[in-house]
């Protein structure tokens, strides 16, 4: 039989093609996966935790204590060779060619070369005082000179000169977009107003292990509040911290991979039904000759094999290859996700061949049954009339339904409580029902859809429709393939849809402001907030007012006034920062509690400067977050503190990506220096901008991912046709005898396909919109406002891609057929 | 070799009489290239009369199905030209002979005649669907009624015997009222009785409406329910019988060599 396995797979290495794609995409896919989330987490690991990565041990202080006292204690430690402090500060630099000045922050740099973990995209390091480099946001080149303004703990402000010795490649790292960063030897941070370092960073001595030198510190530091830990794991901590969960990245991402495998298993199983289908008289003919079914059965499981293992051999070096790709496309672009190089662990390629290589020859033992059972004289037979009957499957009725009903009672449970953790496993019971259910649920389906696709086209589409429910388990098969993919993916677009409105929602909320300019000491010029107003990519501005009030305590506080009609059309968000109108007053919590006041209680206030006499206001209370000031009305505020002045002044940003904001903020803090040298622009719109663009590059990678599956389910719905071409060929060759014309043939095959895969892609996005719903609605439950957000759009183009793709499938099989010669039915 | 034939010269392509149904000329056609090329007509001419019942027969391998193939446009020839009454088959592109084949012929087949998703109802007036007309339904009552289907229509070909099965093949042929039904082996897979019953219907449809009907068969009692029979012999014609019976087609058959 080995001579025979090995003449059939020469012989028909065309007809595996289909198979061969479904295996190596599949295969790829589950490697790419795998290599990218590696990569993704070594980057990460590299940029954040950069510089632990170099360090035998890191302390860090938990009760916030300095630790420069204990630098000569571990140095003094046979097992460490270098001790680097970390002195943090920040500083406004004046940069050459800018009007205004630019918030710093200000890091030391270790002396011991090991601990030094900065990349240099130019330049060098500092050695001295005097000298700095910078990260790129700071935008000044080697060479230039800074005017650093600092400030010692007293609050006592200092000029010095530093020159910019290099630039600092902090690519990768996620925060490196939101403000400059400086590297200054240890010294120069501490004139610069650094002090009590709360982190040590310990080289190892030649010799000395990781773990040696942990445990040697923390034996040396036993009194002391700190924590030691190696630099690998405080790197691992860093990172998790700024992956949010490292690990719930790797289940979703395996979670692709999974469906992505389910989907090639079910397209394989197709193909070598299509396979053994075209070749049944071969098989007979074995058979006739002597093969015992046995051998019939090795012979088609050993071709599998074959097939499994050099295909998933092809995917796993094509996943590699797809993953550098993404990778150097992505790293190369200024993209939120951090991807640098690429790193391949063992595993990667070692799972995509055996998982590869198992689904296929798990996919083939079910036509390799069928295979055995093709009885000798079907060699000569010609092929049997009457059509497939599938048997009542009754126990797959009960278990999808004991699947489905408990699944979606989970589903009910997580989102009433607002637990993810409830939903999820509802989730995944109620689709392994859903899937279940397919085979029963999916073929009534088509045949309602084919009744209606019947009178608009005509004949072709009514055969189309009595052919794709003639074969009710093949059909169901094939659109579940495309279901699964269909389903995920438009579960993700809902889910990401809605997640990315409720996080807006949120963002907005919390951080109402956009940019914010604030006089250091004192009042900013009347006139600045029409100049703002008018710099270009700025939308709105408010004027805000600042003064002091007496509370009903006594003691003078301050406060600030708004218009609210003006301020609100300056803030993204009034949901936390209720602006208070005539009469009223918007009081944070901690001086509500002070004053001992509650929601709609009156509050009198007096005026703030005892030498002027005005009347005392009675205002109602409104309670706020405890991060804001006291509000009033902005006239209140006249009435009570006739010198308050402008204070702040609120900016609306026009809405655009990052790199344009951070060029709007610039050229704010130009205006601004100019105006009143001494105030201080802030803001949180670049960090909104760039969450906003972390949500869409997440969401149209995986869309991307999940995209995958669908082209594999296509291939599968491409197969599904070839099969029917093959079965169908006598009666093709009669329709065509009968007067049906090439055209209509074809029509008939890209009705069909367009049945199975609009049924597919309509019952997937119905089903997948409900899961994306319920799993936004059970995850943001926990976090508060739910905002749902379906995106009819992208929708709509799943099921059109969806419909259309499989009318493409359908162009190869039906070329084939409209090939077949009418003769072709007669001589059987 | 392949060898182009042209139609001989001098010879214009002549109107085709009136009461000819289908006639060929010159008709060639080879299989294959070169040395291995089988020739399975080498040059045949035939007429077929309008409202007559022709067998064609002929030992294996006679080419007795590739002329039926050929005249039927089921097939196209290597050389030769063939006409249902005035139009060309020869000359048609693949769109226009599928729509002549729907409208102005019939076939019935050995085996698999019938599509298995329809019901018989739907297999009859199925070429007529695909032509977009609509039959005329006292005529179909009336083919119905003859081939004795009434109670037969709604179900599928499974579930009809192979008599059923040939007399719905032969409904459908017949309901187009097409210039020619070409039957292919009718009785090739029936019992005798339901054979004989099959060319009984259709030697009637000749008598009865005037049909034209050719047959393939190699069944010299088949032959005997025809008018005239036509022999074949090595993609020629090797000479015919009019009002033949079983014995004078078995004694014709035998002077071939078969």
């Amino acid at each position: 039989m080995r001579s025979v396995l090995i003449a059939q797979l020469r012989a028909h290495a065309a007809r595996l093609v289909a198979s061969t794609l479904a295996i190596v995409i599949a295969v790829g896919f589950v490697v790419a996966t795998l290599v990218l989330n590696a990569t993704a987490r070594s980057t990460v690991l590299e940029a954040v935790g950069a510089q632990y990565v170099g360090a035998a041990a890191v302390v860090t202080s938990t009760d916030g204590a300095s630790l420069a006292d204990d630098v000569d204690t571990l140095a003094g430690l046979g097992s460490v060779a270098a001790v680097a402090p970390s002195y943090e500060t920040s500083v406004q630099a004046g940069i050459p060619g800018r009007v205004g000045s630019q918030y710093l922050f200000v890091e030391s740099v270790a002396d011991d070369a090991a601990l030094r973990w900065q990349r240099m995209t130019e330049g060098a390091l500092p050695d001295g005082p005097g000298e700095v480099a910078v990260s790129e946001r700071a935008r000044a080149e080697v060479g230039d000179v800074l005017t650093v303004t600092s400030y010692d703990e007293t609050g006592g402000e200092s000029t010095s000169e530093a020159t910019v010795t290099g630039i600092v490649d902090l690519s990768g790292d996620p925060q490196a977009g939101l403000f400059g960063r400086a590297f200054v030897t240890a010294d120069q941070a501490r004139q610069w107003g650094a002090v009590d370092p709360v982190e040590l960073r310990v080289a190892a001595a030649p010799g000395a292990g990781d773990e040696q030198v942990r445990s040697d510190a923390a034996t040396a530091l036993g009194d002391r509040q700190v924590e030691v830990l190696t630099g690998s794991e405080r790197a691992d901590e860093a990172a998790a911290n700024m992956l949010g969960n490292a690990m719930a990245l790797t289940a979703v991402l395996l979670v692709f991979g999974t469906v992505a495998v389910v989907v090639a298993g079910l397209v394989i199983a197709n193909t070598f039904a299509v396979l053994l289908a075209q070749r049944t008289r071969e098989l007979a003919l074995l058979r006739c000759v002597g093969a015992t079914a046995r051998q019939v059965r090795r012979g088609v499981l050993g071709e599998a094999l074959v097939t499994g293992l050099v295909s998933s051999a092809t995917g796993a070096v094509a996943g590699i290859g797809l993953a550098a790709l993404v990778s150097a496309l992505v790293g190369g672009a200024e993209s939120p996700i951090p991807l640098a190089g690429i790193s391949v662990p063992w595993y990667a390629p070692l799972a995509g061949v055996v998982v590869g290589t198992l689904v296929t020859f798990l996919a083939a033992l079910a036509p390799a049954r069928a295979a055995t059972r093709v009885a000798p004289l079907a060699a000569l037979r010609p092929v049997d009339q009457a059509p497939l009957r599938s048997r009542p499957g009754v126990l797959r009725l009960v278990l999808g339904l004991l699947l489905l009903l408990p699944g979606v009672g989970l589903m009910a449970v997580g989102v009433t409580a607002g637990d993810v953790l409830i939903a999820l496993p509802g989730g995944v019971l109620s689709f392994l029902g859903v899937v279940l259910l397919a085979q029963r649920g999916v073929p009534p389906v088509v045949a309602a859809a084919g009744r209606l696709a019947g009178r608009l086209g005509g004949v072709p589409a009514r055969l189309a429709a009595g052919n794709a429910t003639r074969n009710p388990r093949r059909t169901a098969a094939t659109a579940t393939a495309l279901l699964i993919g269909v389903t995920l993916t438009s579960a993700f677009v809902v889910g990401a849809a809605s997640t990315r409105a409720t996080a807006q929602a949120g963002l907005a909320a919390e951080f109402p402001t956009d940019v914010v300019v604030e006089g250091f000491s004192g009042e900013l010029p009347a006139t600045l907030v029409g100049t703002l107003a008018g710099t270009e990519g700025v939308e709105r501005g408010a004027s805000v007012l600042a003064g002091t009030v007496t509370g009903p305590d006594g003691e003078p506080t301050g406060a600030y006034g708004v218009d609210r009609d003006e301020a609100t059309a300056a803030l993204r968000s009034t949901e936390d920062l209720v602006l208070p109108g005539p009469g009223q007053a918007s009081v944070p919590e901690w001086l509500a509690q002070t004053w001992d006041v509650a929601d709609g209680d009156r509050l009198t206030l007096g005026g703030g400067d005892p030498d002027v006499e005005v009347p005392a206001r009675e205002l109602t209370v409104r309670v706020i977050d405890a991060d804001n000031p006291l509000l009033l009305d902005a006239a209140e505020l006249r009435a009570l503190a006739p010198d308050a002045a402008l204070g702040q002044v609120w900016l609306r940003l026009a809405d655009s990506d990052p790199e344009r904001q951070v060029d709007v903020v610039d050229r704010i803090t130009d205006v601004v220096a100019e105006a009143s040298p001494d105030s201080q622009v802030t803001g949180l719109v670049t960090m909104r901008a760039e969450i906003d663009e972390i949500l869409d590059a997440l969401l149209l990678v995986v869309t991307g991912l999940l995209g995958v599956a669908v082209v594999i389910a296509l291939i599968g719905v491409g197969n599904t046709l070839a099969l029917s071409v093959v079965e169908r060929r006598q009666e093709n060759g009669l329709l065509r005898a009968l007067g049906l014309t090439r055209g209509q043939l074809r029509g008939l095959l890209a009705w069909e396909a367009v049945l199975v895969a609009g049924v597919a892609a309509v019952l997937g996005v119905l089903i997948g919109g409900a899961y994306g719903l319920i799993g936004a609605a059970s995850l943001l439950g926990e976090i508060g406002t739910i905002v749902l957000d379906v995106p009819w759009l992208q929708i709509g183009v799943i099921v059109a891609v969806a419909t259309a793709a499989g009318l493409l499938a359908s162009v190869l099989p039906a070329r084939r057929a409209a090939r077949t010669a009418p003769v072709a039915a007669i001589a059987a | 070799m392949s060898v182009p034939v042209m139609t001989v010269p001098g010879e214009p392509p002549a109107a085709t009489p009136a009461g000819v149904a289908v006639r060929a000329a010159g008709l060639r056609k080879t299989y294959g290239k070169g040395e291995t090329a089988v020739q399975a007509l080498a040059g045949v001419d035939v007429t077929f009369a309008r409202g007559g019942f022709t067998a064609i027969m002929g030992p294996s391998g006679s080419g007795k199905s590739t002329l039926m193939h050929c005249l039927a446009g089921l097939d196209t020839a290597t050389a030769g030209q063939v006409w249902l009454g005035d139009t060309e088959l020869t000359a048609l592109r693949d769109d226009a002979l599928t729509a002549l084949r729907r409208q102005r012929i019939g076939f019935v087949f050995q085996a698999f005649n019938l599509l298995p998703a329809l019901p018989a109802r739907e297999n009859i007036v199925l070429p007529m669907q695909l032509a977009g007309s609509r039959p005329d339904p006292v005529w179909f009552d009336d083919v119905v009624a003859r081939l004795g289907l009434r109670e037969r229509l709604g179900h599928r070909p499974h579930e009809l015997s192979g008599g059923q099965q040939q007399r719905v093949a032969i409904a459908r042929a017949l309901l187009p009222r097409p210039d020619v039904v070409f039957a292919d082996e009718p009785t090739g897979n029936l019992d005798s009785r339901s054979g004989a019953e099959v060319l009984g219907l259709l030697r009637s449809s000749v008598r009865e409406t005037g049909q034209t009907v050719v047959m393939v068969t190699h069944d010299p009692s088949a032959a005997a329910y025809a008018d005239r029979v036509v022999l074949l012999a090595d993609g020629r014609l090797a000479g015919e019988l009019t009002d033949p019976t079983a014995e004078t087609v078995l004694d014709a058959l035998r002077g071939l060599g078969a």
